[in-house]
């Protein structure tokens, strides 16, 4: 009993909405307010550099005059970008779901896309535009992945006896796709808006931290940061938060009132399924065009721009950079250095994220109301800008090992935990009521059936993981410890070190792109050997 | 006469005006002039501010357009990219740049004589001088950390004995004592440590040996050639902007509250300490901007410390005589 109800909650499907479960809600609310409160009164984390809720709100009200601007700025960045980025999104989905060459030659572009890290290729959009573009690109870059998914899944899933019957009337593709299809998919292209929704609003932000532009929240709290004012950080990151949450609540209402189901909210982390047709020479062919096909539209992009060559590096610039110019082998000896420290902590990272999670997932089974209430902590871990937490974090955690460590579990867990939740939610029932009748306690029900069952979204979650865990390594590097890549990339910057911008970013992509392809051939493996299917 | 302009024919005569920019000048009024700022709109950009808000600039011809700085804009990139025709920069950045990639900027002025960035510490565990920062943990901006090398090398403190993390302009853990001490703009931070209830200590790293300038006034050779007139017109109207705005640092600040320093989330009070600090680090007799042959030499050897080879040519203080 306690089983489904609790997965219920923690994956955002209510189930059961009992008068008992909203003041239990509440009251957890309420206690977790209130520690906060002592904490920060009585400057109990970090010699004071947590500030308490009402000193937030206190400071919120004072600056109620700064604010306006910089929300409606980050809103127009965001709002355009989601709407340039789901349009696409959209229309790919449909090309990718139509045409099945189409998704293979996509695929190496939404991989790169889906793996992109924001903190390496926000640098190299302010160096090739200007003005507002630089947050639009970021904010799409965000939505794409999401929506074209979801577009994918939706009308891959579409009823056949419906398409039957508009097949049978003489219909064509298009009758098909407009009578039909698109009309199954919405309640998944709705889904995957509502998961893009936030992504557009952090993007923005994260522009703008790069940008220059004197509005914005991420403007803001670039501004605010000089001034040893926590309370203000906290209260912009909260905006922040907020800002991302409505944008979600609206679309999950939208949702609700339009198709009036209840959906998983995550989304595929696998581009279209490709199913091998033809020749092994046509398939190679295609592999080779659609891993091609990124570095064309690199190319192509900097070209119709006419960005400077000094500032914007094409593929050919890069090798350029990295093996030919006078200066290939000092860079090559500062990326490795840099490599060396950035990727085993990014495996270690990864592997801790995903535990997190995974316990994360198991305990929402085993004592859903503790994992209830740490949800909403969880949810603003999400959505707060880390650079408005760096001092706290560096005054818990120092600037070693553990602080990279942290910052990254807290990058990684949310997606995958969702995931695994909603795998372990889907196990059967009639699987479970097997070990039960022999009176399993839950830990052997979970041993026995639920973690067994739920490997493909235990995959699903690595995959989720993969691009997320480089991130947060970054961002501590960034920010705290002065090593690796993510440190490389702030320096490169200073120094006008463009060949190293552009390389960090384009290596960070291909460790995102290659990890990604790892997890997918053990997935494929390890799945095939027990006769599973992959989670999408 | 009536002069009826179909589109087509404006759009001909616009290009023809593109291809002959010498007669597209002469018939405007104001030129375009795009600058761009190193940093967020502060009292370091006081003496454009009131040139801009004086209508100084529109007097000698320009119509400016201000583009705000941050921590993560490369001003030297704007003007590469053609966003604007003038920045602010580090002199060794720059310098850097055009040693190491070739890229094309000359430096024409300086708006620090000396460089504010300094070595700030709190009062009651000070950094006093460079020898005092042996065993301890300093935060540094990772664009900076070149010149807190060479200073360190300077002042013969061996580097390796000096804990180096990044600084994220985020005064905090100095203030919590996380770390003992950062590289910032003297002329700002310590202002916002006492706020916080501290008292603060500095030093320069130009009074210990790195004796460079900042936020100098940098520009392409190319735009050198095609706009030096109104490069001119733009230092003399900016260098009126600061005489004015140093003549009473307490002055003007409040007047760009609400215009320039809107949104920028730091205090009217934070702003007239920065401007009162920058005063004797802008002011010289010569006239704001203006680079002495001994501070240029100064300059370029500080640079060698770090391995940069900064050449006199690299400084031209040819557009300031006609200032």
């Amino acid at each position: 009993m306690a089983t489904e109800t609790a997965l219920g909650a923690s994956v955002g499907t209510t189930r059961e909405t009992s008068g008992f479960r909203h003041w239990s809600a509440l009251r957890n609310a309420a206690i977790l307010l209130v520690a906060w409160e002592v904490l920060g009164r009585f400057k109990l984390v970090a010699g004071g550099a947590l500030p308490a809720p009402t000193e937030v709100l206190i400071r919120f009200w004072s600056d109620r005059g700064d604010y306006p601007a910089h929300i409606l700025a980050t809103f127009q960045g965001a709002s355009l970008g989601f709407l340039i980025g789901n349009g696409l999104a959209i229309l790919a989905g449909i090309l990718f779901a139509v045409s099945p060459v189409a998704a293979r030659l996509g695929r190496g572009l939404n991989v790169a896309i889906f793996a992109l890290p924001p903190i390496a290729i926000s640098p190299i959009l302010v160096l090739t535009f200007s003005g507002m573009t630089p947050r639009v690109v970021l904010a799409a870059l965000g939505c794409y992945f999401v929506t074209m998914s979801a577009t994918v899944t939706g009308i891959s899933q579409t009823d056949r006896r419906m398409l039957d019957v508009v097949r049978a009337y003489g219909g064509g593709r298009l009758a098909l796709l407009r009578l039909v299809e698109i009309r199954a998919a919405l309640p998944a292209i709705l889904a995957g808006l509502r998961v893009a929704a936030p992504a557009a609003v952090l993007g923005s932000i994260l522009a703008e931290f790069g940008g220059g532009g004197r509005f914005g929240l991420g403007a803001y709290l670039i501004g605010s940061l000089g001034r040893a004012d926590p309370a203000r950080l906290w209260g912009i990151g909260l905006a922040a938060t907020a800002m991302a949450l409505i944008a979600y609540g609206i679309f999950a209402l939208i949702e609700a009132r339009l198709t009036r189901s209840t959906r998983a909210v995550t989304v595929a982390a696998t581009p279209p399924g490709i199913r091998s047709e033809g020749s092994w020479l046509s398939t190679i062919a295609i592999t080779l065009a659609s891993i091609t096909l990124p570095f064309l539209v690199w190319w192509l992009l900097l070209k119709v721009l006419g960005t400077p060559a000094m500032i914007a590096k094409t593929p050919a610039g890069v090798f350029d950079y990295l093996f030919l110019a006078p200066s290939a082998t000092s860079a090559q000896t500062r990326l490795l250095a840099a490599l060396g420290q950035t990727l085993p902590m990014t495996l270690i990272g990864m592997a801790a994220g995903l535990a997190f999670a995974f316990l994360l997932a198991l305990a929402s089974v085993v004592r859903p109301g503790i994992v209830r209430s740490f949800m909403p902590v969880a949810l603003v871990t999400q959505t707060m800008p880390l650079v408005a937490l760096t001092p706290l974090l560096v005054l818990l955690l120092g600037r070693g090992p553990s602080v990279i460590l942290w910052i990254t579990i807290s990058v990684t867990f949310f997606p995958a935990f969702v995931t695994l939740a909603q795998g372990l939610g889907m196990v059967s029932r009639g699987a479970l009521d097997v070990v039960r009748a022999y009176g399993a306690s839950p830990f052997t029900q979970l041993r026995l059936v639920s973690i067994p069952a739920s490997l493909p979204y235990l995959f699903a979650a690595m995959r989720l993981a993969v691009p997320r865990a480089l991130l947060g390594v970054m961002i501590a590097e960034w920010l705290a410890t002065g090593t690796g890549l993510g440190n490389l990339l702030n320096q490169s910057r200073g120094y006008l070190d463009y060949g190293m911008i552009w390389t960090v970013a384009v290596v960070s992509v291909l460790i995102s792109v290659l990890f990604y392809q790892i997890v997918i051939v053990i997935e494929r493996h390890v799945l095939r050997k027990r006769g599973m299917q992959p989670a999408v | 006469m009536h002069l009826s302009l179909n589109r087509r024919h404006f759009m001909g005569l616009m290009g023809a005006a593109a291809t002959m920019p010498m007669m597209g000048r002469m018939a405007s009024a104001a030129t375009p002039f795009n600058f761009q700022a190193s940093w967020i709109n502060d009292a370091e950009f006081a003496g454009y501010f009131l040139a801009a808000d004086k209508g100084y600039y529109k007097e000698a011809g320009l119509e400016l357009e201000y583009l705000s700085g941050g921590p993560d804009v490369i001003p030297e990139s704007s003007i590469i990219a053609g966003k604007a025709d003038l920045t602010l920069t580090t002199p060794d950045t720059t310098i850097k740049a055009i040693v190491e990639q070739g890229a094309p900027f000359k430096i024409i002025g300086a708006q620090y004589q000396k460089n504010p960035i300094g070595i700030v510490s709190l009062a009651k565990n000070p950094i006093k001088e460079p020898k005092d920062l042996i065993g301890k943990t300093l935060a540094v901006p990772p664009v900076n950390v070149i010149s807190v090398e060479a200073m360190l090398k300077i002042s013969g403190v061996d580097r390796a004995q000096v804990n180096i993390v990044p600084y994220a302009y985020d005064p905090t853990p100095l203030i919590k004592g996380e770390i003992d001490a950062s590289v910032d703009f003297t002329t700002n931070v310590p202002f916002t440590i006492k706020q916080a209830g501290e008292e603060a200590t500095s030093f320069l790293l130009y009074d210990f040996g790195f004796t460079i300038f900042n936020d100098t006034v940098v520009v392409t050779e190319e735009t050198l050639k095609a706009k030096r007139k109104e490069i001119v017109a733009f230092l003399k109207a900016s260098r009126k902007g600061w005489d004015e705005n140093l003549a009473d640092p307490t002055a003007y600040p409040k007047t760009f509250a609400d215009t320039w320093f809107k949104g920028t989330g730091r205090s009217l009070e934070n702003e007239v300490y920065f401007n009162t600090a920058q005063k004797p680090l802008i002011e010289n007799a010569k006239g704001v901007f203006s680079m002495s042959e001994e501070a240029i030499a100064a300059n370029i050897e500080a640079l060698a410390a770090v391995g940069i080879t900064a050449k006199r040519d690299h400084f031209d203080t040819t557009v300031l005589e006609e200032v």
